[in-house]
């Protein structure tokens, strides 16, 4: 007689329960609740569909739901990565050296904006909080990076474009690029025993020669793979996203700073392809999808535990902040021949911080798991309300310039 | 009652208007900047030298009035090379090109004053799709007499002019086969083509005071004719021609144009209004074809070669070019028709070694501003 175990047994091919959610399943959910998240957004007036993904992600995560948590998140790591990757690529191709040949006061505004938005934050956090120097120096350096997805990701979704768009991204290009330096010199500084100088000095100058040394490589290596395929477009989309991953697969072999060497990549095909070897493309619906990934995982992860124990800190940072980099700005309005309105615009798009910051508080956070938790709380939480209001501002900046086509109205953007 | 006076103006005087695109240094397709690039223009240059077209991704050079090809060639040069450095400065380029070859119509903004706004609301889609760029020439005339003379004499010459100016045969990204694809744009709207048969001033004036009455026009603005007389300026103005890749190039087409209306006016013979039967057939093929093409000969019954017929004007036309002082615009001429060498061939010969459109508008960039420092 055939029991009931028996027949259990030949329903050895049905899923087992609970069922264990891979990490198909998981970047599969991720994007369409993204989807839906920024289409609701939407229908309120002047919400840019970034935050519609932040929510989601924030309501998922352990802030909120917990569905999301960050055993769960791991899985979508590779993911996050290349994402992170594409944009610090794409950033790296916004930076024109002709036009700073041409344009000195472009570099002038962006070094006075970072290095005052540098002073004024580890001011704020080491003399009025109290915070230790390297905390308050990592913090202030994170603080000089705009996110470079979140300007982007307003900019195609309104479909800017202009003197202030150009400029805002090429802007961000480079304080991200000198955010992205100074947190690679100090990180060894975050070491719970200080690092002898000899060692810090091997250290800082390995991940950063290091990092450059493989975006220039893989470069090379792309110039001669372009040579060969020719100018075919769907040849190089592939040749371009092969290149990023190869360049994140080697970052971390080597443990060096992959944000870097991707920038370094995209710095390089802009600037060094004299033979104009390589297509120029947009990444188009690809980096839509993995823009709305990564900023729904960013949701997972805010953290606004410091929002509510430290939000003086939290307000002051935000404030000086904007204000360092407004009066950057300012400063070199009327040598770069900016209309007011221009520059006030400028000001705002520069406002946003988030994925690039969020790249080196975990970076900050894996190398040293003890490093300071309250300063990492308050740059969390500076990031989860940047996140939030940093697209509306960005928003504003490329709408009152007129320079977005996209007309934001009741309902959404047309 | 003179409901449109001609302005009196010194005869053969010469000045050129020249839409350029405004381009993306990264992507190299049009950048809808127009307006800032305008003000910054302005700080520098005399407000009168630049001006906005129907679209953002376009601005228009005037240049002052000439009595000479030389004078008309220097000027250009200025003010190709203070558009040219400032626009490197806010990183654009500028080209010149009939056409931009990728550019997707439906992405350009029109130029926000109400005379653009008022077209765009007339013509709808038409107006994004005037994202084409021409070279005009306005010859000065002593009367409107002369002006309506020239604008009928001219006709058929219009077909010459196209083939040597011809400088866009790629558009929406795709090779068109033509030498010129602009001229289908500007054929769609309802005011183009050719200006009606009226042989004297007064009898144009009547014209216009009905298409005034019948509110089909506003203003002489609305007729976007191949050539128009231009009242206000005392001229006639030459609007057939795509704008060339060079100012050396747009500085020798006018003294051609100047060379020829100096000769009709010299040797007045009577115009007929059989010119027209064959106008449109050989507008098209000039277009097509370019020096290549076949047109027909409505006087003599014959049909010529297009190059050949060049040739054979540039020859008659030697015998003025001293009066004029300008013998080395018209060699110039010469030697491109003799080499059968228009800024079409130019663009598609990059084409064929770069093999993608975006290169194709770099090399324009850089050959516009081939005498000036450039960086890319």
């Amino acid at each position: 007689m055939i029991t009931i175990a028996s027949h259990l047994e030949n329903l050895a091919f049905m899923p087992h329960f609970p069922l264990h959610l891979n990490s198909l399943f998981l970047f599969g959910t991720i994007l369409l609740l993204g989807l839906i998240g920024g289409e609701v957004i939407k229908y309120g007036r002047y919400f840019p569909s970034i935050i519609g993904f932040i929510a989601i992600g924030y309501l998922a995560g352990p802030g909120g739901l917990d569905i999301a948590n960050k055993t769960v998140l791991a899985n979508t790591r590779i993911f996050v990565d290349i994402s992170l990757s594409l944009i610090l690529f794409e950033l790296g191709r916004n930076l024109s050296f002709a036009w700073l040949r041409n344009d000195r006061g472009l570099l002038a505004t962006s070094i006075t904006e970072s290095l005052l938005t540098l002073l004024s934050v580890f001011s704020v956090l080491y003399f009025v909080f109290d915070l230790a120097w390297t905390s308050s120096l990592i913090a202030a350096i994170i603080a000089i990076a705009t996110s470079p997805a979140i300007v982007m990701m307003v900019a195609n979704d309104l479909r800017a474009e202009g003197p202030v768009t150009r400029r805002a991204l090429i802007l961000t290009s480079l304080n991200n690029l000198i955010a992205l330096t100074l947190f690679i010199l100090v990180l060894p500084l975050t070491e719970k025993i200080p690092p002898t100088a000899f060692t810090f000095i091997l250290y800082s100058g390995y991940r950063l020669l290091g990092s450059i040394l493989l975006g220039l490589l893989v470069f090379l290596a792309t110039v001669q793979i372009g040579k060969l395929i020719g100018k075919e477009k769907e040849s190089q989309f592939v040749l371009i996203v092969g290149s990023v991953v190869l360049t994140i697969g080697c970052a971390y072999m080597l443990k060096l700073p992959s944000m870097m060497s991707l920038f370094i990549l995209g710095m390089a095909v802009r600037n060094f392809d004299y033979k104009h070897i390589l297509m120029e493309l947009d990444f188009g619906w690809l980096a839509r999808l993995f823009f709305i990934l990564l900023f729904v995982v960013t949701g997972v992860q805010l953290n606004l535990k410091g929002l509510w124990e430290a939000s003086l800190a939290v307000g002051l940072f935000l404030l000086v902040r904007l204000v360092a980099k407004t009066v950057g700005i300012c400063l070199f309005a009327k040598s770069n021949r900016m209309t007011q309105k221009q520059t006030i615009a400028l000001s705002l798009a520069l406002f946003p911080m988030a994925g690039v910051a969020l790249g080196m508080s975990n970076i900050l956070s894996d190398f040293n798991p003890e490093f300071s938790q309250r300063t990492l709380e308050i740059v969390s939480a500076v990031i989860a309300i940047l996140n939030i209001i940093g697209p509306i501002f960005t928003q504003i900046a490329f709408v009152v310039t007129g320079e977005a086509l996209a007309t934001v109205k009741q309902g959404g953007i047309e | 009652m003179n409901s449109l006076p001609f302005l009196t103006s010194k005869p053969f005087t010469l000045g050129v208007e020249l839409e350029l695109q405004l381009v993306n240094l990264q992507s190299f397709n049009l950048t809808m900047e127009a307006d800032d690039f305008l003000r910054r223009l302005k700080e520098k240059i005399n407000e009168a030298s630049v001006k906005p077209e129907i679209t953002q991704s376009m601005i228009e050079l005037n240049s002052q009035v000439h009595t000479s090809y030389a004078s008309l060639l220097t000027e250009l040069r200025e003010l190709r090379n203070l558009v040219t450095e400032e626009a490197q400065q806010t990183h654009i380029g500028i080209c010149g090109g009939g056409m931009h070859p990728f550019q997707k119509w439906k992405q350009q903004r029109i130029f926000p004053n109400e005379r653009f706004m008022n077209v765009s609301e007339q013509y709808g889609y038409l107006a994004k799709q005037f994202t084409v760029f021409g070279q005009h020439i306005h010859i000065g005339c002593a009367n409107g007499d002369d002006a309506m003379y020239l604008c009928h004499a001219l006709a058929r010459y219009i077909p010459h002019f196209i083939a040597l100016a011809a400088s866009s045969p790629f558009n929406q990204g795709v090779d068109t086969s033509f030498n010129c694809s602009r001229l289908a744009v500007i054929s769609a709207f309802p005011l183009s083509g050719t200006p009606p048969w009226c042989l004297t001033w007064r009898d144009f004036e009547k014209y216009y005071d009905r298409m005034l009455q019948l509110e089909i026009v506003g203003s002489m603005k609305d007729f976007y004719w191949d050539i128009r007389p231009k009242p206000e300026f005392g001229t006639v103005e030459l609007r057939i021609c795509d704008t060339p890749l060079t100012v050396e190039k747009a500085a020798q087409l006018a003294a051609f144009l100047q060379l020829l209306c100096y000769k009709l006016l010299n040797n007045r013979q009577p115009v007929t209004r059989d010119i027209y039967l064959p106008y449109l057939t050989n507008r098209f093929r000039a277009a097509r074809y370019g020096f290549d093409a076949m047109l027909i000969d409505p006087e003599r019954h014959t049909k010529a070669r297009l190059g050949e017929d060049l040739l054979e004007t540039c020859i008659g036309l030697q015998a003025y070019a001293q009066d004029l002082h300008c013998t080395d615009a018209l060699e110039s001429i010469k030697e491109a028709i003799m080499k059968e060498e228009n800024d079409t061939g130019w663009l598609r010969e990059k084409f064929s070694t770069l093999h993608t459109l975006s290169d194709v508008v770099r090399e324009q960039t850089q050959y516009w501003g081939q005498n000036i420092k450039m960086a890319s």
